[in-house]
């Protein structure tokens, strides 16, 4: 009993030893700056909760990043339904679909959606020489395009906790469930997506949090128009240097995704939903 | 191997890397072999390792193979000082965090004189020393106590001329006018210049400029919004916009306006009417590792008008030694932002503006242009 709840604490002590000093110690600086600069106090709290161009930039940063995760977790969801029970050549090309992009720089991703959508792009030439559209369609340099650019870069990120929960779903359930006379449909609706829930959640909690932090491809995608926090800490730290005001933005950051985790762990209780 | 032995392998080794022909960091790797240890490395570096390297910091890609073909190499032949180059972007904020961190690896860098100025205040960066930098190499009106001039670029106005038929935009008010240049418009991302820019075009006399009325210029950028599909944050970025056709205006740096005029074969024109000139300089970090006398002497070299011609060549900046000018070749002469046919058209931005003000007006802006 001893040596088994010993192991793992010796397994994972590296990485927690690791994490807290790579991670912790810094934050720390981080919060002491957020209270020393210019000044001791709380003043830079003070100015974050009030400025409106920080609480615009966080209600931006918190639209996007919600239907980034929306959007994600959905095609996700449904390229790992392939990638997981489809055919093996199904399971092939859901398989290229996650990796070649999964292995590409974020920069080229980004740039490559700007080539795809952009007024002299493809999409826009395409539609043109259709005769779809006469003007071109603007389709970067807004939301819309930080939307699909982070969506695109996420989705791989989602497959793998979703593509694992389906893994690891008793076949016999889904038998059973067809056994007693349950349609296709009805079997997926009321047995097959309730237990991979648990994925489905988990997926969202990465995606969401990891959004959150997103810069490249705002910056790029976005046109200066659609800054989200990453960048607006950015501009605080080396921009216009006003490093107190930066780092009270990056701690009230970490508490509001602190935050939310909990809330989201209390109530949604991941593996809990399945009854 | 004896100890004499090793000292003496060390002293012709240093020797070499006095005069260039080794680079510090392979004479530390010998010597940590030789002497199967660091504690001696270490010292000997210390001993010499202020007087030979400095680590120049610009803000990358072509600028890195620019500066060492300009400066770089030159100095290593003629002071024996190796300078790498770093293509970090040294923002106001990394510098301060490279100097509070106590331990700064970077010596010299190309900076927003406004920043470099603000930082030396703050007790940040080394005063220039004007025994060494020759103040008469610079044009009047451009050396400050933080940093040198070292060249010059401009936000001037790029068009797309297959947009517009025969008209030519003449000034910031053409900018900010869409009935007469139809189409959507690009700006910089952090402000400088565009409150010039909106200023001009609201109708304030160029020499009326300074102290900027800023209400009075984002009120004109506020209005303006809906014809600005992007704000640019690099190079590389306003010039995608305008080959892309996503804007038939923009207002980008001079730097980028010949090769944007090639790249599209020539639909892409600018002018230098109402441009708004920027200089650019040089700064020396306090407590620089390599010694403030070598960055000093760097400086100095980069004052070679020959070696600012390089620079313009490369990369399009104006040559901040005036004596640089009569070596521009007549047909460059066009792109070249100091030229006194194009120096007259244009306004400087006035750096001791920026310095005070630059921080509260870049949040101000940011606030209109992506509320």
């Amino acid at each position: 009993m001893r040596s088994d709840y010993l192991k793992p604490a010796l397994l994972l002590g590296p990485l927690m030893l690791f994490l807290l000093l790579a991670y912790a110690i810094p934050f720390l600086g981080v919060v002491r700056w957020s209270v020393t600069l210019p000044e001791l106090g709380v003043s830079n709290y003070g100015r974050a909760v009030t400025d409106p161009l920080i609480i615009s930039v966080f209600i931006r940063t918190f639209r996007i990043c919600f239907f980034v995760t929306v959007l994600a977790v959905a095609m996700a969801y449904m390229i790992a339904l392939v990638w997981v029970r489809g055919s093996p050549t199904q399971r092939l090309i859901a398989e290229l679909c996650i990796l070649i992009p999964f292995w590409i720089s974020v920069l080229t991703r980004a740039f490559g959606w700007v080539a795809l959508l952009s007024n002299r792009g493809l999409i826009n030439t395409w539609l043109t020489q259709l005769g779809v559209i006469a003007e071109p369609l603007t389709m970067v340099r807004n939301e819309l395009g930080v939307v699909l650019g982070m969506t695109h870069f996420l989705i791989p990120f989602a497959v793998f906790p979703i593509a694992s929960a389906m893994r690891s779903l008793d076949e016999r359930v889904l038998l059973a469930a067809r056994g007693m006379g349950a349609s296709r449909m009805r079997t997926f609706w009321q047995i097959f997506l309730p237990m991979t829930a648990p994925g489905i959640l988990g997926a969202a909690i990465m995606v969401f949090v990891f959004s959150l932090g997103f810069f490249i491809t705002p910056a790029i995608l976005g046109g200066g128009r659609s800054v989200m926090a990453a960048e607006l800490i950015y501009l605080r730290l080396f921009q216009s240097p006003d490093w107190g005001l930066g780092a009270a933005i990056s701690v009230l950051m970490m508490l509001i995704v602190g935050l939310l985790l909990a809330l989201l762990m209390r109530y949604a209780k991941p593996g809990g939903m399945v009854k | 191997m004896s100890m004499e032995f090793e000292k003496e392998t060390l002293e012709i080794l240093s020797k070499k890397v006095d005069n260039g022909q080794l680079s510090r960091r392979r004479f530390t790797q010998i010597a940590a072999m030789l002497i199967g240890g660091a504690p001696l490395a270490l010292k000997a570096k210390g001993a010499w390792a202020a007087a030979n390297e400095l680590v120049f910091v610009n803000w990358g890609g072509d600028a890195m193979t620019a500066y060492d073909e300009a400066y770089g190499k030159a100095f290593a032949t003629e002071a024996g000082v190796t300078v790498k180059q770093d293509g970090s972007g040294p923002t106001e904020g990394a510098i301060a965090a490279q100097v509070e961190s106590g331990k700064p690896s970077w010596d010299i860098v190309d900076a927003d004189p406004f920043s470099a100025q603000a930082l030396g205040k703050k007790g940040l960066m080394e005063p220039i020393d004007y025994a060494i930098v020759d103040k008469s190499k610079f044009r009047p009106g451009f050396g400050w106590e933080y940093a040198a001039s070292t060249y010059f670029f401009s936000y001037i106005i790029a068009y797309d001329a297959s947009k517009f038929g025969d008209k030519v935009p003449t000034g910031m008010a053409d900018f900010f006018d869409v009935e007469k240049f139809p189409g959507k418009r690009s700006l910089y991302k952090w402000g400088a210049g565009m409150w010039e820019a909106a200023l001009l075009a609201d109708g304030v006399a160029p020499d009326k400029l300074y102290p900027l009325d800023l209400k009075r210029a984002h009120d004109k950028i506020a209005a303006f919004k809906d014809n600005v599909v992007s704000y640019w944050g690099g190079g590389a970025e306003s010039q995608s916009v305008l080959l892309n056709g996503e804007v038939s205006m923009a207002l980008i740096w001079s730097t980028r306006a010949g090769l944007i005029e090639k790249d599209s074969g020539g639909s892409i024109k600018f002018i230098w009417d109402q441009g708004l000139i920027s200089p650019g300089a040089m700064a020396v970090l306090k407590g620089n590792p390599g010694g403030k006398e070598n960055a000093m002497k760097f400086i100095a070299s980069a004052q070679d008008p020959k070696k600012q011609l390089v620079m313009f060549e490369k990369l399009g900046q104006g040559p901040a030694n005036p004596a640089a000018d009569a070596l521009v070749p007549a047909d460059q002469k066009r792109l070249n932002p100091v030229d006194p046919e194009n120096m007259g058209k244009q306004i400087a931005l006035d750096m001791a503006w920026y310095e005070t003000n630059y921080g509260p007006a870049l949040d101000e802006y940011t606030k209109i242009i992506a509320a």
